[in-house]
């Protein structure tokens, strides 16, 4: 379903990815561990076709994402999802309407430009929002909505989206830790009934324990562990956390500048599982 | 001297006019504006077309009216209509400038996010730009038009129809009491028209 292959990202000097092999398979639930600036959104950015690697391969469903070809572009774009950090809905916009524009890549264009979606498109919609429990928010503006509110906007627009494979980036760092935990739950819970790959980028190895089939660690762009969570070690967090701790400061996705330690034992000072 | 009121009628008659001026020229400028305020923002459009949009635009405003107003009156004939048409051409340039850079000012995160829904370039115009941009869009329209009433008000002087005709009539004939009534006339209309900005503004948040 995803193929990496001797894939080189740099930007300028840095070598911000350097992935000889990685391959995931359908129906996987991958969580990706790593510091800031280990990779994580990098990666992530490559599966979605917003990033070239500077050398290798990358495949989604058999197809380059940054193909040349806007036809295999849009294709790739529409059956990959992704949930930003950021969340990235149109705040002005109603929730019904930033849920709706999920389903943009299959409906006839010239009726979606004046606003009509088809109606089984609507019925989807209002479903999808009882699942993520927002029914009855379906005409208040996301601008008035709060964090929890608009992380479950932003999840319901990529399930809207009926893709095979939903990236998560950091999908839970803008929340409070009990939010941040049923937020994730709810994303594992609404992939389960369907029949979706999931990629999610975490920086907590104890919260990605419960919900994930394969853990990847990377550290400095290098992959330092891929398997099963159960194998994942204290020494493994350590080696991705001790990547980070070199490289903290030239970190390159900048909205991780918040990174705390993954590894997961107490007794150390200063560490903790969760973000405060 | 007092104003003459004798000539309301004539005056509100042809402010109408002038009016219908202002609005149908705005009308038709708004019309030809988004698609090019769309094709000269650089964040949604090649560099070389945005590039180029943004020159033919700048001549466009580079045309006094009154020059447009007379190559048009000369080219259809007198009356309201090539007036209408000499404030589109006019106001499409300053519209279009103004639409363009403030998309370029939209989140590229939430374009970029509609982009990943599959959405094809128009859908990501009128679903991650467009709602973005909305209530500036509408702050520029409307300031445009109290622009465009003024600008029609002079239009008149060169045979394009409205209240300009009798500014002309009456300033040449040195008529003042009859003057004064276009004036305060004048005076009224951009007054309603700036509340009426105020309004539009407030309702579209």
């Amino acid at each position: 379903m995803i193929e990496v292959r001797d894939v080189h990202v740099l930007f300028g000097r840095t070598l911000a990815l350097d992935l000889q092999k990685l391959s995931i398979e359908a129906g996987e639930r991958v969580f990706v561990l790593g510091h800031s600036g280990s990779g994580k959104t990098t990666l992530a950015r490559l599966l979605k076709g917003r990033l070239r690697p500077t050398t290798g391969t990358v495949r989604v469903l058999g197809k380059d994402p940054a193909s040349s070809q806007p036809k295999i572009r849009r294709e790739i774009q529409r059956r990959v999802a992704m949930v930003d950090q950021e969340f990235f809905l149109v705040p002005r916009a109603t929730v019904v309407a930033n849920v709706l524009s999920g389903a943009l890549g299959r409906v006839p264009p010239m009726r979606s430009l004046f606003g009509a979606y088809p109606h089984e498109i609507w019925e989807k919609a209002e479903s999808i929002l009882g699942e993520v429990e927002l029914s009855g928010l379906e005409e208040r503006r996301v601008e008035t909505l709060s964090g929890g509110q608009r992380q479950r906007t932003a999840i319901a627009r990529a399930l809207m989206q009926e893709a095979e494979i939903i990236i998560a980036d950091e999908p839970v760092s803008n929340l409070d830790p009990e939010l941040a935990e049923d937020a994730l739950q709810l994303l594992v819970d609404c992939v389960a009934r369907r029949d979706v790959t999931l990629i999610v980028n975490l920086h907590q190895p104890e919260l990605a324990r419960r919900f994930a089939s394969r853990f990847v660690g990377l550290a400095d762009g290098r992959l330092v562990y891929d398997g099963d969570p159960a194998g994942f070690t204290e020494e493994h967090a350590e080696l991705v956390y001790r990547g980070g701790r070199r490289k903290r400061n030239n970190g390159r996705d900048s909205h991780d500048d918040t990174a705390k330690p993954v590894a997961p034992e107490a007794g150390r000072p200063g560490m903790r599982l969760v973000r405060p | 001297m007092p104003p003459d009121w004798s000539v309301a009628e004539l005056v509100l008659r042809s402010t109408l006019e002038t009016l219908m001026i202002a609005f149908a020229g705005t009308a038709m400028a708004v019309v030809f504006a988004l698609p090019l305020g769309f094709l000269a923002a650089g964040n949604v459009t090649p560099g070389w077309l945005s590039h180029g949009v943004k020159w033919i635009l700048g001549f466009i405003r580079s045309i006094p009216l009154i020059v447009v107003a007379i190559v048009l009156v000369t080219a259809v004939g007198l009356g309201p209509f090539p007036g209408a048409l000499a404030i589109a051409f006019h106001s499409v340039g300053m519209l279009a400038k103004f639409f363009a850079e403030e998309f370029e000012t939209a989140d590229e995160g939430i374009l970029q996010a509609v982009r990943g829904t599959g959405a094809s370039w128009s859908q990501t115009l009128r679903y991650g730009l467009l709602p973005q941009s909305v209530p500036q869009i509408v702050a520029f329209i409307v300031f445009r038009l109290e622009m465009n009433f003024r600008d029609a008000a002079v239009l008149g002087l060169v045979g394009a129809g409205g209240i300009g005709f009798y500014i002309q009539l009456y300033v040449r004939g040195f008529q003042y009491e009859k003057v004064a009534v276009l004036l305060i006339t004048i005076i009224a209309v951009v007054t309603a028209l700036d509340q009426l900005t105020y309004w539009v503004r407030r309702w579209v948040r």
